[in-house]
């Protein structure tokens, strides 16, 4: 599948490619999760360590779902009836994402937690593989030490990679948690073999653990997600710093011998921006001809800027920005 | 021990029958003296789970409704008189290596599946 476009921003063949991979690695990771679903369905057994990293393997799909459902309708042009496209697509399915983690995450670690509290002891015996009896938790240890490999090596680097490329903040989420799967996979093997050892505690603590983890996933992204859904200023893939686009934005708009004051208000639709750019001219004039090429400057800048709107203005409105930095 | 007809007897003071036997071979394998005891399932679960009974045996099958409060071995349909019922035995929940040790004991006995 190849998108060439998103509302009604032509793709650069870089973007194109890096969603070409991206789409490719999501189709991936749902075979991969879904086969690690099933091989963990026969070891889970008893433990609840098992039993929370299989649940959390089966809420890891969510977000690839999200976005490639989110893609259907990303690439639709805007409408009168979608002015701005539906980029916010993006946006609700990492809401969905993350509030499914938060959710869950706290039910598994309340029943961690009463678990631990009523001295539930994990029991668990012995299998029969190719006619020898084998104790079920070696099978445990051996599976989650072999189906680590897919999240931490592969495709959760490789997301990360593609992510701040197509300026996607689910994909990077989900390429977080993904390399983040080992801290599930040594909590799950602590656990088991603690058991193992007799210390039956350390499978309710090690679900615990693991809970936490999804809990803590779900916190972060339902709160991205919200953030950017209520227009705040457009940050980087990562959240981490006001995006620097605004402020090339604004240098672009003082470079023009017209504009004596620049600001801007730029939000994040997910993956592409909107862009207010608010001018005020010299001798409290502007001509047609000025505002055009400004907005050509500016979408020029970057792929993810094709919606711009100048509005030249005798003075800006509260909460313009007009430095570009944090 | 649970009476159930073709698996225990328990009319006299030792129970007979394929499970006793099992579970007689499988204490001498493990240099354990027997104390039997006789009850219904709920009785026999109870004690195990206060931990006056090590083993409880009868005609548990793999379905049982005391999953959530004995550790439960594999079902076991080869034993003698198990008539296709996946028969399994009940330890202390959190007892594993007893569990695996009868598991291990039941699988050469009988076989598994």
């Amino acid at each position: 599948m190849t998108v060439q476009r998103i509302g009604r921003t032509e793709l650069p063949d870089e973007q194109r490619t890096a969603l070409r991979r991206a789409i490719r690695w999501e189709w991936f990771t749902i075979a991969y999760t879904s086969v690690t679903i099933a091989v963990v369905a026969l070891v889970v057994g008893n433990s609840q360590a098992m039993r929370t990293a299989w649940i959390e393997d089966m809420l890891s799909l969510i977000p690839q779902l999200a976005f490639l459902v989110a893609l259907i309708f990303v690439r639709r042009r805007p409408s009168v009836k979608h002015p701005y496209g539906l980029h916010r697509v993006m946006g609700i399915g990492h809401l969905v994402a993350g509030v499914a983690l938060l959710a869950v995450g706290l039910n598994l670690a309340v029943e961690a937690v009463t678990g631990l509290i009523a001295r539930e002891h994990p029991t668990i015996g012995t299998v029969q593989l190719f006619g020898q009896t084998i104790w079920l938790g070696w099978l445990m240890v051996a599976v989650m030490a072999v189906i680590v490999v897919g999240p931490v090596f592969f495709y959760g680097p490789a997301k990360a990679k593609l992510a701040p490329v197509l300026h996607n903040k689910l994909l990077y989420a989900d390429a977080d948690m993904a390399k983040a799967d080992w801290q599930t996979t040594v909590a799950s093997i602590v656990g088991v073999l603690g058991v193992g050892a007799g210390v039956w505690w350390l499978d309710g603590a090690a679900a615990l653990v693991i809970s936490l983890g999804i809990f803590w996933d779900g916190w972060r992204n339902t709160k991205t997600a919200v953030i950017d859904l209520m227009d705040q200023r457009a940050r980087t893939y990562d959240s981490k710093n006001p995006h620097p686009l605004a402020g090339d934005v604004i240098s672009t708009m003082r470079s023009r011998p017209w504009v004596k004051a620049a600001g801007v208000r730029m939000r994040d639709q997910g993956q592409v921006f909107h862009i207010e750019a608010f001018v005020v001219p010299h001798r409290g004039k502007v001509s047609l001809g000025d505002t055009t090429d400004l907005a050509e400057r500016i979408t020029d800048l970057d792929w993810k800027v094709q919606d711009v709107v100048i509005v030249p203005v005798e003075e800006f409105p509260d909460g313009v920005d007009t430095s570009g930095r944090g | 021990m649970s009476a159930d007809p073709g698996l225990v007897d328990t009319d006299r003071n030792t129970p007979t029958g394929s499970i006793p036997d099992l579970v007689a071979a499988f204490a001498d394998g493990i240099d354990a003296e027997i104390d039997w005891t006789y009850g219904s399932e709920e009785t026999l679960v109870g004690m195990l789970e206060r931990g006056d009974l090590d083993l409880v045996a009868g005609g548990f099958t793999s379905d049982t409704p005391w999953m959530d409060r004995a550790g439960v071995t594999r079902g076991y349909p080869q034993i003698d008189g198990a008539d296709g019922r996946e028969i399994v035995m009940l330890v202390p929940l959190g007892e594993n290596a007893f569990l695996s040790a009868l598991e291990r004991h039941l699988d050469e006995a009988v076989g598994a599946r």
